[in-house]
């Protein structure tokens, strides 16, 4: 999709409905979001719905970022640990290496 | 012809002629090692042992290694990266040095030369099971002092190994000659070996399991949505009980005598483990001893004795004693024997024979072959009567095999099942009410110095296969007439087993009956020699193709006797259904019943059995042999705590393949032309594609306008839309 042939109604439709898809646990979409309407939402020369636009995409950007930095931490403390953790470590596995710890 | 016929023809072509090899090119470097035999993980309560690569398998260059010159240079000066000790058994010492310096060694290659066998090679601990032991056992591996039984292990088999050992044997002799063509070739330069092609080897042995056994069991069991792949099985297989009378549970005698054997082996390789001087001995001196006790006292006679002979054959016993624990648990718990469970306290009297093949080797050129019996200590108030029920019994025995057997009443107890006995049935072992003898060749240290090892074959006891025929395919020689005939002599190991056999069945005979036995059936020699070469040379033999199940096709194409490793739990191995049947077949009765007549249930205490029968043709057996279970208790008690160390919990590691492989490296220098190659046409064919995209229009001349000129309305209205 162009979002240049887009008349801008349908931009904030779509930006908006992004956003709210990416509530849904789902970090990738807001961050989609983000690369997308960037452009529009601070680029473009000012027209009437960039504002609305602008504030979803910075909702987003701060959502993913959270995101983010959780998921970072959980993979690093989950990589380190997980041969400390013993049982608890492979209960929380799906793939446990084979022939190592 | 047109050019769609000719690819059509070339297709044909090369369908027909599918001559050609599918292999990747790069596959073709490598040449296959056969035959070899790896060594491979196996788990406890608390270690794994064992060795593994990685998943990729393990790279090194080959190096001949012959003495600690050798080994020392490989492990400071060599410099040509990871390398594969290739080195003879008889030089597996130097191995040890090896596992101490392992930084630049990729795997070790180990193989057998008739013309050069070690004088010892056994790689069990030093104090086998010494923690299965029962207390008093003065054998420890940490403290010094105290009796060492297997003074030669290295203990590699219940140790970690940090790479992978393969082994090849002697049948395999032209895989080493290979090697040696191209080490030759390649590798001879020591000193400057960096950057050329070298011949290298890989093995590739990897394990599925770690850490140990309760780990491996807890991932092998999750069940997550998923299915789990499992890592790790627990050893186990099958023990064989056979006794002399029938026992139902209404009528079963009080009083009995347990006489029992190991019937597994050990070794560092998978597939290797024939046992001979370790098992196979007293395997067959019990069966043979249980065929003449048969005949001496038949069935039919059981109402007039109070004993019974329980015979049985315990597996899994290198390992922490499988076998003998469970039927020790089993009993405590009032299970064993299935179908009529015995109290420890009707088992009056336990006979065990231990190791008794090391020495036969060290007899060869003479009649003797002095045993011992070790008494486990007594508590004090049984000690030294002469009436004790041990010492009349080993009375009867000395003389009924004509030597002194001395009882050693006050020694530390060798490895033996009867430890599993001590612990778990403390209660009459230790009081006296189950009195146990131990019966060894040895004194102090084991006189088999390949106690559980890959080279424990028919060589180290001294047997030569005498291939005689039988009468009528039915009837065994004596042994008495095979000596008079000059077919076998008094030094043979086959004339010393059946002598040995027929002094424990005479002397059990004297037990239940309460006479000394006058009569003249002795265990045939003869017999001895066909169950020795089953069991150590072919499994295809005359006695396993009369014992097998009647259903089976003819004879296998049996390539050597069947290893006795006990295996995994999930997977019964065949020697002990061969015992098993053997005895049957040796000591059951004939029934003239036919195949589906033998199939229904039979009287109790006994089982049926439809076995190919001396003549092939199939034969209904009854008897009392039966298979129980040889599998740890530690896997059948939930929640067992698998670090607490009351039972055994070995378990083995999955595999998918193990194999050994060998190439010629590229040299450094030429592997470093084709990467920068690789990396400098890729560089310029980007280039070349960002610079055509770039000036494409100059390069590409447009294609006249379409020349389809279609003179009619339509045609201009498609040159309008634009899509």
């Amino acid at each position: 999709m162009d979002l240049s042939k887009l008349p801008n109604d349908m931009k904030l439709q779509l930006c908006k409905s992004y956003f709210k898809v990416g509530c849904l646990f789902l970090p990738f979409v807001w961050a989609v979001n983000v690369c997308w309407f960037f452009r529009d939402a601070f680029i473009k020369p000012a027209y009437d719905e960039q504002k609305l636009i602008k504030k979803f995409v910075i909702m987003s950007a701060i959502g993913a970022f959270v995101w983010a930095v959780i998921l970072v931490t959980w993979i690093t403390v989950y990589q380190t640990n997980r041969v400390s953790w013993g049982a608890t470590g492979d209960a929380l596995s799906f793939i446990v290496p084979l022939g190592r710890a | 012809m047109s050019l769609k016929h000719i690819y059509l023809l070339v297709t044909i072509i090369l369908l027909i002629f599918k001559g050609y090899s599918c292999e990747r090119l790069h596959e073709l470097i490598y040449s296959s090692i056969e035959g070899s035999a790896a060594c491979f993980r196996r788990l406890n309560g608390t270690h794994q042992t064992g060795c593994s690569t990685s998943d990729k398998g393990a790279v090194g260059v080959v190096h001949f290694v012959q003495d600690h010159d050798d080994v020392l240079w490989l492990a400071t000066n060599a410099s040509a990266g990871p390398y594969m000790a290739v080195v003879s058994t008889s030089k597996f010492g130097l191995v040890e040095f090896l596992i101490d310096h392992p930084t630049n060694i990729a795997g070790v290659l180990t193989y057998e030369n008739a013309s050069d066998i070690p004088s010892f090679f056994t790689h069990d601990t030093r104090c086998p099971n010494e923690f299965s032991s029962a207390d008093g056992n003065q054998c420890s591996s940490s403290k010094e002092g105290g009796v060492v039984w297997n003074e030669k292990g290295t203990g590699l088999l219940k140790r970690e190994i940090p790479f992978p050992i393969f082994f090849i044997p002697e049948s395999r002799y032209e895989e080493i000659e290979k090697i040696s063509h191209c080490f030759g070739r390649f590798n001879y330069d020591k000193n400057n070996q960096r950057g050329r092609s070298l011949c290298s080897i890989q093995l590739n042995s990897f394990m599925f399991a770690a850490i140990n056994t309760e780990v491996c069991m807890r991932r092998s069991a999750t069940s997550t949505i998923v299915t789990t792949t499992k890592v790790c099985d627990p050893l186990g297989d099958q023990n064989v009980y056979y006794s002399l009378f029938p026992r139902t549970k209404e009528s079963k005698k009080q009083s009995i005598t347990l006489v029992t054997a190991r019937i597994d082996s050990a070794s560092l390789f998978d597939g290797v483990s024939p046992g001979a001087a370790s098992s196979v001995v007293g395997l067959v001196t019990l069966i043979s001893a249980a065929a003449a006790l048969a005949q001496l006292i038949p069935v039919s006679k059981s109402n007039l004795y109070e004993t019974n002979i329980l015979w049985t054959l315990f597996n899994g016993e290198a390992f922490d004693y499988i076998g003998s624990q469970r039927v020790a648990y089993d009993i405590k718990r009032g299970v064993w024997p299935p179908n009529a469970p015995l109290a420890p306290t009707d088992v009056k009297l336990h006979v065990e024979i231990g190791q008794i093949g090391g020495s036969l080797s060290d007899y060869v050129n003479e009649n003797t072959w002095p045993l011992n019996a070790f008494v486990p200590t007594l508590a004090p108030s049984t000690i030294n009567d002469g009436d004790n029920d041990i010492q009349i019994f080993l009375k009867q025995l000395s003389n009924a095999y004509n030597m002194t057997i001395p009882g050693i009443f006050n020694g530390s107890l060798p490895p033996s099942s009867i430890h599993s006995f001590r612990r778990i049935l403390s209660n009459v072992t230790e009081s006296g009410e189950m009195l146990e003898m131990l019966l060894v060749d040895h004194k102090e240290t084991f006189t088999n110095v390949f106690y559980n090892s890959a080279l424990d074959d028919s060589d180290k006891i001294a047997y030569v296969y005498k291939n005689i025929s039988m009468i009528n395919n039915v009837t065994f020689i004596s042994t008495a007439e095979l000596i008079a005939d000059g077919l076998m002599k008094e030094t043979d190991t086959q004339v010393k087993i059946s002598r040995l056999a027929t002094a424990l069945a005479h002397a059990l005979y004297q037990r239940v009956v309460g006479e000394a036995y006058t009569g003249n059936i002795t265990v045939s020699a003869h017999l001895v020699d066909e169950m020795l070469y089953c069991f150590l040379k072919n499994e295809t033999c005359k006695l396993l193709s009369a014992a097998e199940f009647g259903g089976n096709e003819g004879p296998r194409e049996g390539a050597g006797p069947a290893p006795l490793y006990v295996g995994v739990t999930s997977w019964n191995t065949v020697a002990p259904v061969f015992a098993g049947h053997l005895l049957a077949l040796l000591t059951g009765t004939q029934l003239s019943l036919n195949k589906s007549q033998c199939e229904t249930k039979p009287e109790s205490g006994y089982t049926r059995l439809w076995l190919k029968g001396w003549n092939h043709n199939g034969v209904c057996i009854e008897t009392t042999m039966n298979f129980s279970q040889a599998l740890s208790p530690a896997f059948i008690i939930s929640d067992y705590d698998f670090k607490s160390g009351t039972y055994s919990t070995w378990t083995e590691s999955v595999w998918q393949t193990m194999w050994a492989r060998v190439f010629v490296s590229a040299s450094g220098g030429s592997a470093c032309v084709a990467a920068a190659t690789g990396a400098v046409s890729t560089l310029i064919a980007a280039l070349l594609t960002f610079w055509l995209r770039r000036h494409s229009s100059l390069i590409f001349v447009d294609p006249p306008s379409a020349t389809i000129v279609v003179d009619d309305a339509a045609s201009g209205i498609l040159r309008s839309v634009n899509c």
